[in-house]
């Protein structure tokens, strides 16, 4: 058995709106004076997994996901191997 | 068990519990609470009250809808019990798939706590039917993740809000499923049963419950 390591990227879906985002971005460009056109705020999950190979472990990711991780509504996601 | 009995859903996190069993008592039905490893078989009512379940962790609801307990409560709304959700118990309801959609922080982003004015659109609910279709009344809400989505699916609509309040899609505020024994809202009628409180519309959600089980009798 082996260790992988994965990060999931959760975003909300690009037509529901996100008021933390929203508000973030309004400071850094209204008060910070930067020039950021979108923000969304996400989560980032770490996620470590025992398994024989990076395909099974990330099949376990994949499971985590749509059973838990993932509001298939509003959010999508993406894995990213570490 | 007898048929007045009323299991009150008790997680981590839970705080509106307590309202919803003195609400209950108030209405002349018997509550029990229960807790994670309870037994819910046999209940004709299941109320899930409202609160911050597991912390809002990951999303509101999303822990508590995976609990053993909540399989238990979809056993028993297969079976035809009534199941009420309130607040965070929508939210949990929604999470478990036995709503549909989904609530979403606040359009404005804040936490919101007030009175709110609202129409019953489906009288025909079992949680409904001492309301008149069209009905306005006030109810309080207290919510920082009441903004329902219905991505995009049919929706059967209880209530809804008659300005808007957090963004919500078409003003949705409570939802039923397609049998109607499973109901979910982000206002909370349990704070609504007696005047010093501000206002008693939440009464008749109760006596409709009332209604509904002494019509199966």
């Amino acid at each position: 058995m082996q260790r992988f390591a994965f990060l999931v990227n959760v975003q909300l879906k690009g037509h529901v709106r996100d008021p933390r985002g929203e508000t973030i971005r309004r400071v850094l460009k209204e008060e910070k004076g930067l020039p950021v056109e979108r923000l969304r705020i996400g989560k980032a999950i770490l996620l470590e997994v025992e398994a024989l190979s990076e395909e099974e472990a990330r099949g376990v990711v994949e499971r985590a996901c749509s059973e838990m991780l993932v509001n298939p509504v509003v959010e999508d996601y993406e894995v990213l191997a570490l | 068990m007898r048929s007045l009995d009323v299991a009150v859903v008790v997680y981590p996190g839970s705080n509106c519990d307590r309202d919803m069993f003195y609400a209950l008592e108030l209405s002349g039905f018997r509550p029990r609470f229960v807790g994670l490893k309870g037994e819910l078989r046999g209940y004709p009512v299941i109320a899930v009250p409202g609160g911050f379940s597991y912390g809002d962790y990951l999303r509101p609801g999303a822990v508590a809808a995976r609990e053993e307990i909540s399989h238990r409560i979809r056993e028993e709304a297969e079976r035809g019990a009534l199941v009420l959700g309130v607040c965070n118990g929508f939210q949990i309801l929604v999470e478990m798939g036995l709503l549909p959609g989904a609530l979403l922080q606040n359009e404005d982003g804040l936490f919101s706590c007030r009175w709110v004015d609202l129409l019953v659109e489906d009288a025909s609910t079992p949680f409904t039917r001492c309301y008149r279709p069209g009905q306005r009344i006030s109810l309080p809400i207290a919510n920082g993740f009441g903004r329902y989505y219905r991505g995009g699916g049919d929706v059967r609509v209880v209530m809804r809000y008659v300005h808007d309040v957090n963004g919500s899609e078409e003003g949705i505020a409570a939802v039923a499923n397609e049998a109607g024994n499973v109901l979910g809202m982000m206002p909370h009628p349990e704070r609504a049963c007696e005047e010093i409180l501000g206002g008693t519309d939440g009464i008749a959600l109760f006596r409709s419950m009332m209604e509904h089980l002494s019509s199966l009798l």
